[in-house]
Formats: C-alpha cells, sequence, structure tokens
C-alpha cells in the first residue's frame, strides 16, 4: 500500500494495486528485492503484510538506470531553453 | 475491527483471480486503504474506488501470470474440462432432442438452459483447479459457440439475440459463477 502511494504521490497517477505487485513480483523473480511477509492485523481483515526491501542487485540496477536516463536527458534543458 | 467492509463481491473476485502467494497480502493491502477511505470520505466512495482497484488489477494480474509461464498448465487443463464438459453436453442435448423435448420450440427454450448450467459447473470446476483454466475454458466456449454461429450448426430459425445470449452469457457464466460461489481451488486459503 505505502509502494503504491509513494508512487502516486511522486508520479501523480493513479496506479492499480495489481500493477504494483505484478512489478514487484517480476523484480523478486531477478533478484532486484526480497520479500518477507509481518503480522496480521485487524485492520487489513487478519491478513498480513507483505514487506520489500531493495537488494545488492536491485541497488545496482537503479545506478544504472539512473545514469542511463541521466545521459538521455543531459541536455534537453539547455534545448528547451533555445527554442 | 472497522465498522465499514468492503464489497463482498469485488473480494470474491480478488480472491478468485489473484495467485496464492499474493492472495492475503493483496488483499489486505486494499481492504486496509478502503478503511481509510471510507473514514475520511465515505463508504460509497470506498466502495467505488475498492471496485476500480479491482477491475483495473486483474489484466495486470493475468498478464503476470502469462509471463510466470502458468498459462501452458492453465490452456492444458481448460482442454481437459472443456473434453469433460463438452461431453455431458452432448449426452444432455441427445437426450432433450429424443426424449424429453422433440419438438423444435421445446429444444429452443431448453437448450440455453442446459447450456448455461454446464457452463457454469464447467466454470467451477475449472476455477476449483485454477482461475487462469476457467478463463480459458471461457475463451473455448465463445470460440466454440462463435464457430457454431457462423456455420450455421443450429438448423432451428432463431432470432439473432438468440444467438448473441450464447456467444456472451456462456463465457460470462463461466468465468462469473465461480466468482459468486466462491468457488476457489482447495489449497488456496487466504495467507
Amino acid at each position: 500500500m505505502i509502494v503504491r502511494r509513494e508512487i502516486e504521490e511522486r508520479t501523480g497517477r493513479n496506479i492499480t494495486i495489481g500493477a504494483v505487485y505484478a512489478t514487484l513480483e517480476r523484480l523478486e523473480a531477478k533478484g532486484y528485492v526480497s520479500s518477507s511477509t509481518g503480522d496480521p492485523t485487524p485492520e487489513r481483515g487478519g491478513r498480513a503484510k507483505r514487506m520489500f526491501r531493495v537488494e545488492a542487485a536491485g541497488n545496482r540496477a537503479l545506478q544504472v538506470s539512473e545514469q542511463t536516463l541521466h545521459s538521455m536527458t543531459a541536455d534537453l534543458k539547455g534545448r528547451w531553453e533555445t527554442i | 475491527m472497522s465498522r465499514y467492509s468492503p464489497p463482498a463481491f469485488a473480494c470474491r473476485l480478488f480472491k478468485t483471480v489473484l495467485p496464492v502467494p499474493y492472495r492475503g497480502a493483496l488483499l489486505g493491502d486494499l481492504i486496509e486503504e478502503y478503511n481509510l477511505r471510507a473514514e475520511a470520505t465515505s463508504a460509497s466512495a470506498a466502495t467505488r474506488w475498492f471496485w476500480g482497484q479491482a477491475c483495473r488489477s486483474i489484466p495486470f494480474i493475468m498478464g503476470s501470470s502469462l509471463r510466470n509461464g502458468d498459462w501452458l498448465i492453465s490452456v492444458s487443463t481448460a482442454v481437459g474440462v472443456y473434453a469433460v464438459m463438452g461431453t455431458l453436453k452432448l449426452a444432455a442435448d441427445f437426450m432433450i432432442a429424443k426424449l424429453v423435448a422433440p419438438e423444435p420450440t421445446a429444444y429452443v427454450v431448453m437448450a440455453p438452459i442446459v447450456f448455461l448450467a454446464f457452463t457454469s459447473i464447467g466454470g467451477c470446476a475449472a476455477a476449483r483447479i485454477r482461475f487462469g483454466t476457467a478463463v480459458f475454458l471461457a475463451l473455448f466456449v465463445m470460440i466454440t459457440v462463435a464457430v457454431q454461429i457462423i456455420t450455421k450448426a443450429c438448423t432451428i430459425p432463431v432470432p439473432w439475440w438468440y444467438e448473441f445470449g450464447f456467444l456472451t452469457l456462456g463465457p460470462l457464466s463461466v468465468l462469473l459463477t465461480p466468482v459468486a460461489f466462491g468457488v476457489l481451488k482447495p489449497n488456496s486459503n487466504e495467507s
């Protein structure tokens, strides 16, 4: 729930919980994140919370993605200012 | 415990569709946020949000199942259920045509009842194995009806809406009957 809300707040887009879980499942299968189950609570109808943690491989992949994104958009601001 | 409770049918839909490892956690997330939204706004607004989440999440969950390779098992089991269901339906059709309703008018009335009964039972049996099986079974039913309409397999003249009813209600009964009755695979208790 926190992951979904965080994405919604940062992107301003309405995200479905199914999309978040499907993505997290893929990331877990690739070893980028790991998950553990918490204790069931009454607020959740007696269901346990699933908590995700970014693994070292996930951090490395994030760094690569961030660098790629940065190199792709580095000159954009300069171009916009000349228009 | 909250005084609000999320829509039961949407919960059943989620329970039926979701893969077992994520079922409890995902449903718990939704119920927790439903309660927060119901307290902050209103129960009806929270219910609308819950239904929106349920309907929009299903394509992602189905896509995830397909990527995992679950579809191959689902297709195989759907073929098995379809074969059994088809054989029993043929036998029932034969019995009705020869014994119970030899008149064309009576057959036209009996046919959709038998068809929907078999698709509902088939849907429940398929969903009992896994929900993906029910999805493929619904697809098989739709293709079968479409082929029968195109090839004009029914020799009795019937209006277009009669055939359209078979085409739409057949697959829907396969998918919605197990959801309505909460039929799940035996080991799929909420984790």
